[in-house]
């Protein structure tokens, strides 16, 4: 089938890409942008390990369609965050560096998707409840860890970011 | 300090260190085989057999040859060699010769320029098949006289043993209990996260201009036996074929083994004459499985008064699908691991490893160990129940007095199981709470105890010969960087950083220092694979084997320097230096002990260290200039920077290199019996849990609260590691416990996914409390045993005994999915009978399940489909259900 | 796998989408099976795309037309109509629908069923249109080409015989959204729009019974809008729901129920889900319960009714029997909730 050129905004930046129709997000991020920290895991969008982000708000990048998240002819559309755009500045972001101190990523495998999600979480909500860290963990599926190391890591990420903001004097938002 | 840490006196190894290839998890940037591609490169797809059990009469490719963007489409009898992991059971081939026997079992690879055009090929092509009768359940296909799966194996028996050990009737007659009863465990699967994948590329050799070398990356646990299969296969020397391991997203022993899809890459890239990347479906990677086996365990367990336990007798039947694999390992594990957890004096093992017509089990977590471990433990409880003794105290009253060497030939040195057993009581509350705990309602909550043990590597592999099991070189050039070359496979597990860990303790330089170039059989000396739990005790003895060889050299050089004997020379902390001497580091005087807790920052350190910048390539690099000047200016000292001690051992010896092997010794290979090779070890490990579940009297449904898992793992050289591991083996248990099964009709597997699977989401996974118990081997490595697998094993019958406890229903069928209490609660109640379990009582299993509903193939109902024998009359008897 | 080769249309207006479908549909014919078998091509309307995309993947649908709905404004938000309905926009997604304090406030039992869809990731997509459209699901048909062909063709798609019921004639996949029940309960309608312009029912009559024929929805047609009526704010309700894991898996079962309730029971209504080809409002739940006080035994009533209603077959994992004793066990325990 004959291709369409698409933009679409992945991590800040915007790409100019030509596509099948029936392409997904996923395909289109791991091929066309080789951006292969999205993985592809179970085919039935029932693990996570997809995750991105979508305008901000945690989706599954292989149950979406590449031309869905295409801009517009005036350039308005959704920016996508990929596990490529979770680091600040070359260094790890916080739930980054304690997933790995926690031991929250094992095979790592998964961790893309957790990462995804868990920072949509503290995104939103820089002090949440172990309850809904844990539904938070729920959309992701992984083989390793049993999740209770994950929790420490988000505890520890959340500490980090607290320490950190009161070190930049910002306070809380 | 943690509750978790090591006690010895250590700089690196003891404490939780991040996995050294952390960051490229957690930024994405680490790549797995599915993520790497090639110019050039096509993609595979397989096209894979329909039916349960048929011939190939015509297999007809050209209308998928003759699709535009298809390159090559690969046949059985392009590589018809057989294959196998086990010696004793090389009977696969890459692609389907003559027979299939599976639905599911591979027929043809498309190879195409991508995944698109590959799937519209396989649609193109045509198979005629003439179904053969399929053996389904085990029972039924050790009947079997005619139609076998493999010709060489009569009644479908891929191996049975029949072991004694001392006089198990006296054992029995001697006994004042007896209990007996069949056990049933489902089958499981490992579900890794990240599906198979391999990619294959051929050089151009350059004398000949023909394809050379081969060069293979795949998701695998065992890259040399990938190696000598693909040469066997390929007909190639092992010298031309290179196998790289890039990251792995677990494998449980799904990547134990070589998989068709890896043989199959490299038969496609020679056909295609491009580089072929396959990566597995969902689906596929179920078809692929290599699982755990249903089991039938048929238990006697005979015990004293006092509960001590005279004689164990096990019939194990295992449902081990249509190809060998590991199955002969697998069933003789089922028997050999009866023994080394507990005294048992007399012993009857009656072993069936049967062939049927469905994906080929294999080695999962636990490896042959965990079924059966689920019926010792139950019947474990029922006895204890008989003879009113609580499960600890029946427990403990049968422990080993190790050093000791058990019935079955297992030495047995390291033991902490008792202290694994005191740990879980104490934590858990026991006492106290066990058998009193209040029921809310309809629901009533309980506990549970389990125990379970596991090897810390096979003492002989697979491969029968006299060659270590594992080999390990470090080289360590004048920047001060070492590189370790290891064979060892990090599958998740964490070797990669183990290695390095035991690398830095024993050269006394920072982690960071330390470089680790694993799995990649060009580069990295021969490791057998991470399977049986051996790497860290294997391993980990050969990298400190060769960090040992190579600190010897920078020793003899140092002494010289500091102009004291070798025995004095301390390597510690970065330095070098001599035995009681005062360090000083620039600006202040600290001790060595102080020195070390500067460098290795634990875990939970500041994001971004400002933690005193260890010499490292940089500095290490404007040093290497000036260092000879500043050496003989400086004359004698007492203390050396790493960089100098390095610098001054290559003056003098040359290049600095060292090597280690290991090889398990003699007196851990076990006894001379046929079947004597599986279940010894050079050590074990061992674990106690205790669990706490409600179970809801009106649904059936089971919430597991809380796990206390204790795990004897010598040394962890790792806790946080340690932790991750034990939790992950409970929480697997739990699983298979609670949720996980795959569902059969007919050979047709009615879940092959994620969604149907149901592997446990965060949602309902509980908290699982660990303690690690370091006995401390006298061989391991830093005392190091295994601590990845053995936990695994005893939470379902810890979940199993507190259903017991909470509700006192005795589940004998695994797993405890919530018809099948509902249906052992009825029982109990004598409530009318519902049809809850197809007709199989959970507290007293016959047989195996299956789902309902009718397949076509042996269905009732108008046939379709163009394959369905009925229409063909070749298939008569078509009653379902 | 990838997904089948397709054409992508997005309209802005549902004016537009209404024309775009029309002309891509065959002969509109209310009661036809939406998917006949061997049919190919065709339009599909995809909105959050957490059930089409799958199922595209597994080639239960390979039309040639995929309608994104998503950028038509018309179908979004939540808002109070004069005479105090609640319309919500068939776009709304699962997770604005519980977070919505309106809702929470109003009508609790759709917020509760909304919160136990999927996970919470995929509520961010699903759509409520989605839900309430569900394909029905049978694990003989929610399984991938190569699957489907070892185990021969079914009714649903491409075949025409039925394994859960062999011999039978009927599609018995069941239905299995979580939201419909409580929708139900709630004697809620909705709005269709259509080439004739919008037409309203209530929920009840969108749906056939059929496995395979799902619902009375034209190919020409698309759910615009969902309308809470006034009557049954503030109904008291529950919703049970079972599953092997406490996240992302289907309901195998599951129980709504709304009440009106001072002292005595006003009205009530209980609607199941999962266990039929479609979800159900209990026939005479209504009467038995109303005008009475709630007690044990009177839920026990309600709840027989319940389980003889369901139908549960071997569409999915655990066992009709199981699933229907579990209707029994959850209607019983989600009126005494709701009534309690
Ligand atoms: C892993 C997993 C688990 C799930 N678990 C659950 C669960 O527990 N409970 C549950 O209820 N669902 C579940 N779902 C299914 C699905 O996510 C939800 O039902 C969701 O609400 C569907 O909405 P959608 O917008 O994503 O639908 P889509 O996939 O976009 O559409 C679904 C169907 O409805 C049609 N459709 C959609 N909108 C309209 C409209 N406005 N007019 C006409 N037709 C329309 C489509 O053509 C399609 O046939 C699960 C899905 C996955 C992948």
């Amino acid at each position: 089938m004959k291709k369409q050129l698409i933009s679409i905004r992945v991590n800040g930046r915007t790409h100019e890409i030509a596509i099948a129709p029936s392409q997904l997000l996923l395909e289109c991020l791991r091929q066309d942008l080789g951006l292969t920290g999205s993985k592809r895991a179970c085919e039935d969008s029932s693990c996570g390990a997809c995750t991105v982000l979508i305008g901000g708000t945690p989706m599954l990048s292989c149950a979406t369609l590449a031309m869905s998240v295409a801009l517009d002819d005036d350039g308005h559309g959704p920016e996508i965050t990929t596990v490529e755009g979770i680091a600040e500045h070359g260094s790890l972001a916080a739930i980054q560096k304690a997933y790995g101190d926690w031991g929250g990523a094992q095979c790592g495998f998964c961790t893309p998707g957790f990462m995804c999600t868990v920072s949509a979480l503290l995104d939103h909500n820089s002090d949440p409840s172990e309850a809904e860290v844990r539904d938070a963990l729920s959309s992701n599926l992984c083989r390793c860890t049993g999740y209770m190391q994950m929790y420490q890591a988000v505890r520890a990420a959340i500490e980090a970011e607290r320490k950190g903001r009161a070190a930049a004097g910002t306070g809380t938002h | 300090m943690a509750k978790n840490g090591s006690n010895g006196d250590f700089s690196v190894i003891g404490k939780p260190v991040a996995f050294v290839d952390a960051a490229g998890k957690t930024t994405g940037s680490g790549k797995y085989t599915d993520d790497l591609t090639m110019p050039g490169m096509l993609v595979g797809k397989i096209l894979h057999s329909p039916l349960p059990h048929a011939r190939i009469k015509r297999l007809d490719v050209s209308g998928a040859e003759q699709l535009e963007g298809v390159v090559a489409v690969v046949v059985g009898k392009d590589a018809p060699n057989k294959y196998g992991i086990l010696p004793v059971g090389h009977d696969e081939t890459a692609l389907a010769v003559d027979k299939v026997r599976y639905i599911g079992d591979n027929v043809a690879c498309v190879c195409a320029v991508d995944e698109s055009t590959a799937e519209r090929a396989l649609e193109l092509i045509d198979v005629e098949y003439e179904p053969l009768p399929a053996y389904f359940d085990p029972e039924e296909s050790m009947k079997a006289e005619r139609d076998l799966i493999h010709e060489q194996r009569p009644h479908n028996i891929e191996k049975d043993y029949h072991h004694v050990f001392g006089d198990p009737d006296a054992g029995f007659a001697a006994s004042d209990v007896i209990h007996e009863a069949r056990y049933i465990a489902n089958e499981v699967t490992h579900a890794a996260m990240e599906p198979h994948s391999t990619l294959a590329a051929f050089e151009i050799d350059p004398q000949s201009g023909e394809p050379g070398r081969l060069t293979v990356w795949s998701s695998t646990q065992v890259p040399y036996y990938l190696q000598h299969k693909l040469s066997l296969v390929l007909e190639m020397p092992m010298s031309q074929i290179r196998v790289i391991k890039p990251l792995v997203g677990g494998g449980f022993g799904g990547k134990s083994e070589v998989i068709p899809l890896e043989i199959i890459a490299a038969v496609a890239a020679r056909k295609a004459k491009a580089p072929v990347k396959i990566t597995y479906t969902r689906e596929e990677v179920f078809w692929a499985h290599r699982g755990r086996p249903r089991t039938i365990i048929d238990l006697k367990v005979g015990a004293k008064r006092d509960g001590s336990l005279q004689a164990v007798s096990a019939r194990v039947v295992q449902d081990g699908g249509a190809y060998c694999s590991y199955g002969v390992v697998t069933i003789l594990y089922s028997g050999a691991l009866l023994g080394a957890i507990y005294d048992i004096p007399n012993v009857r093992y009656d072993g069936y490893r049967v062939l049927t017509n469905k994906p080929a089990c294999g080695a999962m977590r636990g490896h042959g160990t965990v079924n059966v471990r689920f019926a010792f433990e139950s019947a474990f409880d029922e006895i204890a129940s008989k003879l009113a003794l609580d499960p600890a105290e029946i427990r403990r009253r049968n422990l080993l007095k190790p050093p000791a060497i058990t019935v079955n030939g297992l030495r047995v040195q390291s033991y902490g199981l008792p202290e694994c057993i005191d740990r879980v009581i104490e934590g858990s509350g026991w006492g106290a709470r066990k058998g009193k705990l209040q029921a809310q309602g309809s629901v009533r909550r309980g506990m549970g105890l389990g125990c379970s043990h596991y090897v810390s590597g096979a003492a002989n592999s697979i491969i029968r010969s006299d060659m270590p099991h594992s080999t390990v070189n470090i080289k360590i050039d004048r920047d001060g960087g070492v590189v370790v070359y290891t064979g060892a496979s990090d599958i998740g597990q964490g070797s990669d950083t183990m290695v390095a860990q035991v690398a830095a303790e024993v050269l006394g330089c920072t982690l960071r220092r330390v470089k680790v170039i694993a799995a990649d059989t060009d580069l990295t000396p021969i490791d057998i694979g991470s399977y049986s739990s051996r790497v860290t005790f294997m391993n980990g003895n050969a990298t400190l084997r060769a960090a040992e060889d190579v600190k010897k050299q920078i020793v003899s050089a140092a002494a010289r320097k500091l102009g004291c004997p070798p025995e004095d020379v301390v390597m510690r902390g970065d330095l070098v230096f001599r035995r009681g001497a005062s360090l000083v580091e620039p600006g202040r005087e600290q001790s060595a002990a102080e020195i070390l807790e500067a460098k290795d920052a634990p875990r939970g350190g500041p994001v971004s260290s400002n933690a005193p910048t260890v010499s490292g390539k940089v500095e290490g690099q404007i040093l290497r200039g000036s260092l000879q000047q500043k050496r003989k200016e400086e004359g004698r000292r007492d203390q050396l920077t790493f960089e100098e001690a390095v610098v001054a051992a290559i003056d003098f010896h040359g290049a600095l290199s060292g090597t280690g092997s290991y090889a398990p010794p003699q007196e851990a290979r076990g006894g001379a019996f046929k079947g004597s090779g599986v279940g010894p070890s050079p050590a074990y490990s061992y674990c106690a849990q205790v669990a706490e579940v409600s179970v809801d009297e009106d649904t059936g449904e089971v919430a597991v609260h809380k796990i206390w898992a204790a795990h004897d793992c010598g040394r962890a050289l790792n806790p946080v590691s340690v932790e991750g591991q034990v939790i992950g083996s409970v929480w697997m248990g739990l699983g298979q416990a609670l949720q996980e099964e795959m569902v059969w009709k007919d050979g047709l597997l009615i879940n092959p996914g994620m969604l149907g699977y149901c592997s446990p989401s965060a949602a309902e996974s509980p908290e699982i409390e660990c303690y690690i118990v370091e006995s401390v081997d006298p061989e391991g490595p830093f005392g190091a045993k295994e601590c990845s697998e053995g936990s695994l094993a005893a939470t379902i019958p810890a979940i199993s005994n507190a259903i017991y406890d909470a509700c006192g229903i005795r589940l004998r069928e695994s797993p405890f999915t919530p018809e099948r209490v509902l249906a052992a609660l009825r029982e109990r109640d004598q409530q009318k009978k519902l049809n809850l379990t197809e007709g199989v009582s959970p507290t007293a299993p016959e047989r195996f399940r299956e789902h309902g509903g009718a397949t076509w193939f042996a269905g009732k109902g108008p046939a379709r489909h163009e394959l369905d024998p009925a229409r063909t009359g070749r298939v008569s008897d078509v009653t379902g259900d | 796998m990838s997904l089948p080769e397709f054409k992508f249309v997005r309209p802005q207006s549902l004016s537009e989408a209404v024309a775009i479908l029309q002309q891509h549909s065959p002969a509109a014919d209310p009661l036809a099976p939406r998917r006949p078998p061997e049919e190919r091509g065709g339009i599909e309307i995809i909105a959050g795309g957490t059930d089409l995309i799958p199922s595209m993947r597994q080639r239960l649908f390979e039309p040639e037309f995929v309608l994104d709905i998503r950028a038509i404004r018309e179908l979004r938000g939540i808002r109070e109509v004069p005479g105090g309905d609640l319309e919500l926009g068939a776009l709304t997604t699962l997770t604005e629908i519980e977070r919505s304090a309106i809702i929470r406030q109003r009508y609790p039992v759709l917020a509760e069923a909304a919160r136990t869809v999927a996970s919470p990731v995929i509520r961010n997509m699903a759509t409520i249109g989605g839900n309430i459209c569900l394909d029905t699901r049978c694990v003989w048909y929610n399984q991938s080409l190569q699957w489907r062909k070892s185990c021969g063709f079914c009714i649903k798609k491409d075949g025409d015989l039925c394994h859960v019921a062999p011999g039978g004639q009927k599609c018995w996949a069941a239905f299995s959204a979580d939201t419909p029940p409580a929708l139900l309960c709630l004697e809620a309608e909705i709005e269709i729009a259509g080439p004739a312009g919008p037409r309203r029912l209530p929920l009840s009559e969108l749906y056939t019974g059929e496995g395979d024929a799902r619902m009375n929805l034209r190919r020409n047609e698309i759910l615009a809008r969902i309308i809470l009526p006034r009557r049954t704010a503030n109904w008291r309700g529950a919703y049970r729901k079972l599953r092997i894991r406490g996240s992302i898996d289907y309901p195998l079962a599951g129980v709504a129920v709304a009440i009106e309730n001072n002292g005595h029971i006003q009205q009530a209504n209980i609607a199941i889900t999962g266990v039929n080809p479609a979800p159900v409002l209990v026939k005479r739940a209504g009467g038995l319960l109303a005008g009475k006080a709630l007690s044990e035994s009177l839920a026990a009533e309600a709840a027989d009714l319940a389980a003889r209603t369901a139908k549960p077959l071997t569409t999915s994992a655990l066992t009709p029997e199981y699933r229907r004793e579990i209707v029994r066990v959850f209607t019983r325990r989600a009126l005494m909730e709701a009534g309690g």
